[in-house]
C-alpha cells in the first residue's frame, strides 16, 4: 500500500533519524549547490549576452532574483513548519522553523542590497519607497522579529513556539510581497518569469537564472540541515543518542 | 457559587481595569505628555515654517501617536502577570479571548482615547488646516484600536520574557505599516481636497478583521507564552 510515505515522514521527524538523514544528505546538497551555482553564474555572467538597454548591469538579476524568490520561499517553509510545530508540537518542525529564519533573513538582506546596487545606475537612487521594496523590507523585519523573539525566552522550546506564532501572523506579508508589483503600479518592474505560461525573457538569460535558483534551493537545504543538526544536538543533549555521538567524537 | 453570566463577567473585567487605571490617573496623562513633547520637537528640528509644518503635520501626528501607544503597550499585561491575576484569567471558565478583548478595550480607552482627545491640540501646534482635523480624528478612531489589537497579540507573545521593550517595537512596527499608510493617505487626500473615503474604508475593514481575530490570536499567544 501507499502508506509508507506518511510512515517514513513520521519516522523522519524523530531527532536521531533526522540527524543521520541530514548528515548523509548535507554534503550532496552542498556539492549540488556549488556545482549548479558555478554553472549558473558562468552562464549568467559570461555566456549570456548583454541587455540591449542596460548593458552588463542587468547581470545582477542572477543573484537578486533567486535571492528574492528564496526570501519568500523560506518564509513559506518557516510558516508551514511553524504551523506544524504549534498544532502537532513536533520538535523537529520547531527546529526547522527557527533555523530557517536566519537563512531567510540573509537572503532577504542580499535581495535588498543587490537591488539597491542595481537601482543606483538604473533608477538613479539607492532606495525608493516603492511597494515591492517596502514590503521586502518589512519581510526582513519580520524575520528579525522572529529571531529576536526566539532568543528572548530562556526556555528554547517555549521561545520557538512563541516565535512560530509570530511567523504565522507575519505570513500575510508574503502574498503582499509577491503581488505588490501587480497591485500597486510603482517603480519596481513586474514579474518577467512565469512558471505557468510564457516568460518574457530570452532563453540565454533564463537558463542561468533557473540554474542559480536551483543552486540556492540546494544551498538552503544544506545550510538548514547543518543548522538543524547542531540545534538538535543542543536540544537533545543528555539523551542517549547524543551521548553516543559525543562518546564517538571524543574517542577520535 | 453561581456562575456569573458572560455579560456580567465582561462588565466586571472592564470595570476592574478602568478602576485600576483611574486609581493611577497620572499614568493616563503620560502618553499624552509624551506625544505633546515629541510634536513640539518637530518645529524646532525642521524650522517653524507654516507651509512645511502643514505638509508633514498629518504624518507626524500619526507616527507620534503610534509611538506613544507603543510605550504604553508594555504595561498591558505586566502588572497582571506580576500579581498572578492573568493566570487566574486563563483558568477562568469564561472564554479567554473575550476577557482579553475587554482588557484591550479598557487599555484603548485609557491610552488611545486621551491621545485622540489631545489630537486637535497637536494638529494646531503644527498648523494643520481645521477642515482636515475631522478626517484625522476619524482615521485615528479607526487606526488606534487596530494598533491596540495588533499590539496586544505581540505583547501576549512577549509576556514570558524579561526584556521586551525594544523587541516589541521590532515586531510591532513592521506590522503597523499598512495602518499608517492608509491613515496618512486619508489625511493627505483630505488636505489636497481629494476624496478620502477609500483609505478610511480600508482601515475600517482591517479593524473589523482585527476585532474578530486579534482577541483569539491574543489568547493563543498568551497560552504559549505562559506555557499553560
Amino acid at each position: 500500500m501507499s502508506n509508507w510515505i506518511p510512515l517514513w515522514l513520521h519516522k523522519l521527524s524523530s531527532p536521531p533519524t533526522f540527524y543521520r538523514f541530514a548528515g548523509t544528505l548535507r554534503p550532496w546538497m552542498m556539492a549540488f549547490a556549488l556545482l549548479l551555482g558555478a554553472i549558473g553564474l558562468y552562464g549568467g555572467l559570461v555566456l549570456a549576452p548583454p541587455d540591449y538597454q542596460q548593458g552588463d548591469a542587468y547581470r545582477i538579476i542572477f543573484i537578486h532574483v533567486p535571492s528574492a524568490w528564496m526570501s519568500m520561499f523560506i518564509y513559506g517553509v518557516m510558516g508551514v513548519s511553524a504551523f506544524i510545530a504549534l498544532v502537532w508540537r513536533i520538535k523537529l518542525a520547531e527546529v526547522v522553523a527557527m533555523e530557517s529564519a536566519p537563512i531567510g533573513a540573509a537572503f532577504t538582506f542580499i535581495t535588498l542590497v543587490t537591488g539597491s546596487l542595481w537601482g543606483k545606475p538604473m533608477w538613479g537612487t539607492w532606495w525608493t519607497w516603492d511597494a515591492r521594496l517596502t514590503s521586502e523590507l518589512v519581510l526582513l523585519f519580520l524575520y528579525l522579529g522572529v529571531i529576536g523573539l526566539y532568543h528572548a525566552f530562556e526556555d528554547r522550546r517555549q521561545g520557538a513556539r512563541a516565535a512560530a506564532f509570530l511567523a504565522i501572523i507575519g505570513i500575510i506579508n508574503v502574498p503582499i510581497v509577491h503581488y505588490s508589483v501587480t497591485w500597486w503600479n510603482t517603480l519596481h518592474q513586474g514579474s518577467t518569469v512565469n512558471i505557468f505560461g510564457h516568460s518574457k525573457i530570452a532563453w540565454d538569460m533564463l537558463w542561468p537564472l533557473l540554474t542559480v535558483t536551483l543552486a540556492t534551493k540546494f544551498y538552503y537545504a544544506a545550510s538548514l540541515f547543518r543548522r538543524a543538526r547542531t540545534d538538535l544536538l543542543a536540544l537533545e543533549s543528555g539523551k542517549e543518542w547524543v551521548r553516543q555521538i559525543a562518546a564517538r567524537e571524543g574517542k577520535r | 457559587m453561581k456562575n456569573p453570566g458572560l455579560a456580567n463577567a465582561c462588565a466586571a473585567m472592564l470595570r476592574r481595569d478602568l478602576t485600576l487605571a483611574w486609581r493611577r490617573r497620572g499614568d493616563i496623562a503620560m502618553p499624552v505628555l509624551y506625544a505633546l513633547i515629541v510634536t513640539m520637537l518637530f518645529p524646532f528640528a525642521l524650522g517653524p515654517e507654516d507651509s512645511l509644518l502643514q505638509r508633514i503635520a498629518g504624518g507626524v501626528i500619526l507616527v507620534t501617536i503610534l509611538l506613544s501607544m507603543l510605550l504604553a503597550l508594555d504595561a498591558l499585561f505586566s502588572s497582571d502577570i506580576e500579581d498572578g491575576s492573568l493566570e487566574q484569567l486563563v483558568l477562568a471558565p469564561q472564554p479567554l479571548a473575550l476577557m482579553l478583548g475587554m482588557k484591550i478595550l479598557a487599555h484603548w480607552i485609557t491610552t488611545a482615547l486621551p491621545l485622540i482627545v489631545a489630537t486637535p491640540l497637536l494638529a494646531a501646534m503644527l498648523h494643520l488646516p481645521a477642515a482636515v482635523i475631522p478626517v484625522l480624528l476619524l482615521a485615528l478612531l479607526l487606526a488606534t484600536p487596530l494598533l491596540s489589537l495588533l499590539g496586544a497579540v505581540l505583547v501576549a507573545l512577549t509576556a514570558g520574557t524579561r526584556r521586551s521593550g525594544m523587541l516589541l517595537a521590532l515586531m510591532l512596527l513592521p506590522l503597523c505599516v499598512p495602518a499608517v499608510i492608509f491613515a496618512a493617505g486619508a489625511v493627505a487626500a483630505a488636505q489636497q481636497g481629494l476624496p478620502w473615503l477609500a483609505p478610511i474604508v480600508w482601515l475600517a475593514a482591517a479593524l473589523v478583521l482585527a476585532v474578530a481575530l486579534a482577541p483569539l490570536a491574543c489568547a493563543a499567544a498568551l497560552r504559549i507564552a505562559l506555557d499553560a
